[in-house]
């Protein structure tokens, strides 16, 4: 049984590129961003019934900003807004309802304000990540003395991945992992590398899942468990994640390869200077051994 | 010959010396034996050169003392007196007893120090054997050499941490009851040490007494018995050869009340009251500490000087770094801030750290001619997918207008179907779970043959 003192923070991190959710909506009208919305939200009641002491916060990574869903800044505790949330009739926990009420309004928002913008087309999940783990480190520096929380953030990816934001990534990554927050990942369209290295580095677990209208069972089936659970239940097996680096001449993934020791750029070829920062290098090469030249016979 | 001016401490008759008769002379420096008849000394050796002495037993005929140099020679001299010669040696005994010790110690002082640097230090003591044993250079050349380098690192190597005195040793000393109204006091040499160096108006009294008047154990008895030990002291009868040292420590005290504290940011004497009854503010009030006060008072205000004075010698004692013979024992350290001590002081009160200037190590800052290289990192390249401008827009409207009036519907979000497709992939044996099963056998294959091997 969890005791009081023990909290749980399930961050959702949701990709609403409005481009590539426009053209799924031509490409697969039965599931759209409002779908997938929907399946956001049964996750995120489930996660906050499970347990009195469960928190959720769920982000919409947007290409032009990352915005809060939950919790909202203008929300106050809830005495105010009772008034026409509570009117679903249906009985339902409260705070759930006021909870769903505003996702709804804030997605409705953050949509309207969409503009057309031809040169960034794509979702800056770095960001949103990274407002994600400031957010858990708030919440964490908030807690009385004698509380403990474990936090995850779980990433629904849509879009593709945007090689610009590699650094980023990457910081935010090796930060997580220093903190001990999981990064889980359900991808729905494409394999994403900088996904699948997070997920393996941080310790959570990634999906690609095949059928897009079946999110929400693959939702509460793999990702709503939190860690000390996963270990007891027969989950997905992590998938094997090619480490190799590529290098920055060619942009070739190699196994072996020479590092500049001031600007740690990778290279395939040794070359004495290195193209990134014009450092020059004296090394001694090893000997080259002379290939003996074939004689050719002269052909009757 | 012996000069008119050396102080002749004894003078002993019808000693014999390498079967001669003379007579034996003990100066303030040095001790001689000159044959009967003639003035001058054939013999005569000053203190600081004796090793010891020694004495023939008690049971034989001839009463000899023998003296034993540094460099291992030996002179023997033998009391021919009939009657007189045991008392006359016990005399010479014991008065070169008292003296040897004065001047041992300066001569073997010397030889303690060559002594301890080449124990402590292998190198020099190789290098010693290396020269002057195999005799390339003498030891006076050595250690000339040696005396005026370790001059330098002499007071470095006096380093070892001095052992501060326990405020509770008083308190250690706990008698143990004696069978019948007798309490015995368990003394040892390191609870002495720290009462001398605590009070050494009590080492003085020891000097002065000890073994003249009183044996060790009596002055520790008359000690622990006086007031000054105990509680009250305002009874001290003038037999009690503590009541000095009573006195002694008041004065101590009121000197060091007088000193006051010298740091430049405490101001003690702000804290005292100051009524506004009679001038103002101007005049202070009269201290209240002569005048008439009860009984219990005075008793409260002993206590209270006792454990003042008592906290005060031991912190002086740990800071006077073991010379507490040569100092006043009731006059503090004085100067404990120096000008550069009150200084520093002062600087550390008037600045901030955190708001100077950051002194941090100085880097070079990495110049980059191709930085966006960094931007995409070791990743391969990845086909991009290139979307029209008007699919983008097509795009963008489009979900604007889905969105516009997007309702949550939770109770449509899952077909039974779906469900159990996903539910189905994801148990063992399903599309999800394949890579899984792989494992679970590679991992039976390897129990399987181990089990065998065994």
């Amino acid at each position: 049984m969890a005791s009081e003192d023990e909290f749980n923070l399930l961050a959702i991190v949701v990709d609403v590129n409005p481009i590539w959710w426009g053209q799924q909506a031509q490409r697969e009208p039965e599931f759209t961003l409002s779908k997938c919305l929907d399946a956001v939200m049964v996750m995120g009641n489930s996660h906050m019934a499970m347990t009195r002491t469960n928190k959720l916060a769920i982000i919409a990574s947007h290409c032009q900003d990352s915005h809060f869903l939950y919790p909202c800044k203008t929300w106050k505790g809830g005495e105010g807004s009772g008034d026409d949330a509570s009117s679903s009739g249906d009985g339902k926990y409260e705070l759930l309802s006021v909870a769903n009420n505003l996702i709804a309004e804030e997605i409705r928002n953050v949509m309207s304000k969409t503009e057309v913008r031809g040169h960034s087309t794509d979702t800056l999940l770095a960001g949103s990540l990274a407002k994600a783990l400031c957010y858990i480190h708030r919440v964490t520096k908030e807690l009385e003395a004698g509380q403990e929380m474990k936090s995850r953030i779980l990433v629904i990816k849509a879009a593709d991945d945007c090689a610009l934001q590699y650094m980023n990534f990457m910081n935010v990554i090796f930060a997580a992992q220093k903190q001990n927050i999981l990064i889980d990942a359900c991808v729905l369209d494409s394999d994403s590398g900088l996904l699948q290295q997070a997920c393996d580095i941080t310790g959570g677990l990634y999906l690609k899942i095949p059928q897009k209208v079946a999110l929400a069972q693959y939702l509460l089936w793999v990702f709503l468990p939190d860690s000390d659970q996963r270990s007891q239940l027969v989950l997905p097996p992590p998938a094997h994640v090619d480490y190799r680096a590529a290098c920055f001449c060619h942009r070739n993934l190699i196994e072996i390869g020479y590092v500049c020791s001031v600007c740690l750029s990778i290279f395939c070829n040794f070359s004495p200077i290195c193209t990134t920062c014009e450092t020059a290098f004296k090394i001694q090469l090893p000997q080259m051994v002379k290939s003996k030249k074939k004689k050719l016979k002269p052909s009757t | 010959m012996a000069s008119l001016s050396e102080e002749v401490l004894l003078v002993v008759k019808k000693v014999r010396q390498k079967k001669q008769d003379g007579t034996l002379y003990l100066m303030a420096e040095r001790i001689a034996w000159g044959p009967e008849g003639k003035d001058r000394f054939t013999v005569s050796h000053l203190y600081a050169d004796i090793r010891c002495q020694k004495i023939s037993p008690d049971g034989k005929a001839k009463i000899q003392l023998q003296l034993v140099l540094h460099t291992g020679e030996s002179t023997t001299f033998h009391f021919a007196n009939e009657s007189s010669a045991l008392k006359d040696r016990e005399a010479a005994k014991e008065l070169l007893q008292q003296l040897l010790p004065k001047f041992k110690k300066k001569a073997n002082k010397e030889l303690e120090e060559k002594n301890r640097m080449l124990q402590e230090d292998p190198v020099l003591f190789q290098l010693y054997k290396d020269l002057v044993v195999s005799q390339v250079i003498s030891a006076e050349e050595f250690w000339a050499n040696r005396l005026s380098i370790n001059n330098t690192d002499h007071s470095l190597s006096n380093n070892k941490q001095e052992v501060g005195i326990s405020a509770a040793f008083l308190a250690d000393i706990r008698p143990q009851t004696d069978g019948c109204n007798g309490l015995r006091y368990n003394l040892t040499a390191d609870i002495i040490e720290s009462i001398f160096r605590t009070y050494p108006t009590v080492k003085q009294k020891y000097g002065e007494n000890v073994p003249h008047n009183l044996t060790e154990k009596e002055f520790w008895t008359r000690f622990f018995q006086s007031h000054y030990f105990h509680r009250d002291r305002i009874n001290t009868g003038t037999q009690d050869i503590f009541s000095e040292c009573a006195k002694q420590d008041e004065k101590g005290l009121k000197s060091m009340v007088v000193q006051g504290v010298k740091n430049p940011m405490v101001d003690l004497l702000s804290l005292e009251d100051k009524t506004l009854d009679e001038g103002y503010g101007v005049s202070t009030a009269p201290s209240t500490s002569n005048s008439n006060k009860t009984v219990k008072e005075n008793s409260n205000s002993a206590i209270i000087k006792r454990f003042n004075h008592h906290s005060a010698m031991v912190l002086a004692a740990g800071s006077r770094k073991g010379e507490t013979s040569s100092t006043d024992g009731n006059s503090r350290d004085s100067d404990f801030f120096q000008p550069p001590v009150k200084k520093v002081k002062l600087q550390e009160s008037i600045e901030y750290e955190d708001l100077q200037r950051e002194n941090g190590p100085k880097t070079v800052a990495l110049n980059l001619k191709k930085s966006d290289r960094y931007a995409h990192g070791p990743v391969p390249l990845q086909s991009q997918q290139y979307t029209t401008s008007q699919d983008i827009i097509n795009s963008v409207n489009c979900i604007r207008h889905e969105m516009a009036n997007y309702k949550p519907n939770l109770t449509q979000v899952l077909s039974n179907s779906t469900a159990s497709s996903a539910i189905a992939a994801l148990s063992p044996g399903g599309v999800l779970m394949q890579a899984g099963a792989q494992q679970a056998i590679n991992r039976k294959c390897n129990d399987w043959c181990n089990l065998t091997l065994t």
